[in-house]
């Protein structure tokens, strides 16, 4: 009970903080919240997991324009497009997954990157139906029992997406699914040696996680109402990876702190060297796995420990 | 006839490529078993030395191109001290220095992007624009039998053959294992600087051709396998052509052609996860 009333407070603190914030200020919020979001189910992955892939951010990408062609251009009722944009992603995931899981070491990695990339060619060169280079916009959120969500309550919306996921690793983190995939994580041969399938770990959680990440794009969609292609490149991709081990990988704060640094340093950064932030992130990273690997999360512990 | 001959030598060139990036990620996952996926900066990071140094500076080309594989020998000697060696003597898992040199990979991207106008940088021809495919088949033959040799005939070859079937037990029989690292290292940027170098004129230096370069060589990896240098070679040459036919006789946008590594990969993996050659 208590515990449920602790999810209502965040939901209600988060999205109260919406209504008082101006358009400007709502729209780096929502993008905040978004990245958080995919941070949380990245670190799920990345840092509970131990896979590494460059996947996420297309399939954020996937479930974005799958929503929107499927509503928009092939008119489908709201319901079934989201539907089929999650099967949609569910399918592409398992279709990499499960050849990379023949073999040990981290041809995910690649097997992702390729994906990753072939992703922005099939929307650069897909025609009418995803826009091309331009992508596609001009496109509203559809009406539900007759009123449309706009402005601060959109942002509502996103705080219980984040809420959402963040509630759904969590239980997984805390069951013996969790506890599988920290020991596939840490110790392969020892897990298998326990009794956990250690093929069919990896490509459940990496499922798992690209859909999480495939509803969030089905909810950015909505956010600037236009996809295109520059928004879902590799770029991004790298980002989510540096955002979770900055912050600390595997643990769900740590993804927290990582996406809401490396999100808002721009915004500080860019006055004083411009658009170069991301070499000052590359360095970071490199500094943060030489110095401390468990990220700012650990940085903290370590404080607290010897004050 | 004429037709398929000339996208023969074209295929063969661009396997070339393919299998010089292979190669660099070979020389560096057999002793270490780190996957660097900044090899694609690095060939990238090479064909701006060639940009600076034949375009812009006009140096004589056998000069540029030594030049530009001493400076890539030291960026990989210097990647390594950087990134790799800290975390190998601190005996963190395989994962951090991967991690690391993703992290280094960016830092590479960003200050080419910096020091550099973003357009394309031409680079020129080594002996003339027709004879450009047969100067990097000429290359990298020349390169592969070097490594070739290296590997079979040599004592430092046989070294590094030693670290890759087991690291403990050769570090027991005397071998220096950071020594072969660091050499490893090298080579690998040497290899990937290569092939940048050698790619440059047909596509112009760019910031961004590193990630394809990337994927391309390793799905030569997977193809030719892990276990044997000609492997690299083979896959890289198999890739190519199976990319200029698709491109040439399929009636699908030249763009999709960019998926066929994606498909062989996965085939490779489903089907014969090992490559083609076993190690021996």
């Amino acid at each position: 009970m208590t515990s449920l009333l602790r999810w209502l407070g965040a939901a209600l603190l988060l999205a109260g903080a919406a209504f008082l914030l101006s358009d400007y200020h709502n729209d780096v919020y929502r993008k905040l919240l978004l990245w958080v979001t995919l941070a949380l189910s990245y670190n799920f992955l990345f840092g509970i997991c131990g896979q590494i892939a460059f996947s996420h951010f297309a399939f954020y990408g996937i479930g974005a324009y799958s929503v929107v062609i499927f509503l928009f251009q092939f008119h489908l009722p709201f319901p079934l497009a989201i539907l089929l944009g999650i099967a949609l992603c569910i399918l592409f995931a398992l279709a990499v997954a499960i050849p990379s899981t023949r073999l040990e070491g981290f041809y995910l990695a690649l097997a992702t990157l390729a994906l990753a990339q072939l992703f922005i060619v099939v929307l650069n060169e897909g025609g009418a139906v995803t826009g091309g280079p331009g992508g596609l916009a001009n496109y509203k959120l559809p009406e539900i029992l007759g009123t449309r969500i706009r402005g601060p309550w959109y942002t509502a919306v996103i705080v219980l997406l984040l809420l959402g996921t963040l509630a759904v690793l969590w239980r997984l983190d805390c069951s013996w699914f969790g506890r599988a995939c920290r020991a596939v994580r840490d110790n392969p041969e020892a897990a298998a040696a326990m009794g956990v399938d250690v093929a069919r770990t990896k490509v459940i959680a990496f499922t798992l996680t690209s859909a999480l990440a495939g509803i969030a794009g089905m909810v950015y969609a909505f956010v600037d109402n236009t996809v295109n292609p520059p928004i879902f490149g590799l770029d991004n991709a790298f980002l989510l990876l540096f955002m979770v081990i900055v912050g600390g990988a595997g643990r769900h704060a740590g993804a927290i702190l990582g996406a809401a640094l490396l999100f808002l340093l721009p915004f500080v950064l860019s006055p004083l060297i411009g658009h170069h932030h991301v070499l000052v992130f590359g360095g970071l990273v490199v500094v943060a796995i030489l110095l401390q690997p468990r990220g700012l999360v650990g940085l903290y512990d370590a404080i607290r420990r010897h004050p | 006839m004429q037709d398929f001959l000339e996208l023969a030598v074209s295929a063969a060139a661009s396997g070339c490529i393919y299998g010089l990036i292979a190669l660099a990620y070979l020389l560096m996952i057999r002793p270490t078993g780190i996957i660097n996926f900044a090899v694609g900066e690095w060939a990238m990071v090479g064909a701006f030395g060639g940009y600076l140094l034949l375009s812009k500076f006009e140096w004589p080309y056998p000069l540029g191109m030594a030049a530009v594989l001493v400076f890539m020998l030291g960026v990989g000697w210097l990647t390594e001290r950087i990134a790799v060696r800290p975390l190998v003597e601190r005996g963190a898992p395989l994962l951090a220095p991967i991690l690391a040199l993703l992290g280094m990979l960016v830092v590479f991207r960003e200050a080419i992007s910096v020091s550099f106008p973003p357009d394309p940088h031409p680079v020129p021809y080594a002996l003339g624009i027709q004879h450009q495919s047969f100067f990097i088949i000429a290359v990298t033959s020349v390169v592969f039998i070097g490594v070739w040799l290296f590997f079979e005939r040599s004592v430092a070859g046989k070294s590094f053959e030693a670290v890759a079937i087991h690291r403990r037990a050769a570090a027991l029989m005397g071998i220096n294992l950071s020594r072969v690292t660091a050499l490893s290292f090298a080579g690998g940027a040497g290899a990937a600087g290569l092939a940048g170098l050698l790619v440059s004129p047909n596509v112009s230096a760019h910031y961004l051709m590193g990630v394809p370069l990337a994927i391309q060589g390793f799905t030569a990896l997977v193809i030719g396998g892990v276990g044997r240098v000609e492997g690299a070679l083979l896959g890289g040459l198999l890739l190519a052509f199976a990319e200029q036919l698709t491109v040439r006789y399929a009636p699908i946008p030249a763009g999709y052609a960019q998926g066929v590594p994606l498909l062989l990969l996965m085939m490779f993996l489903l089907v014969r996860p090992t490559g083609l050659l076993r190690a021996k």
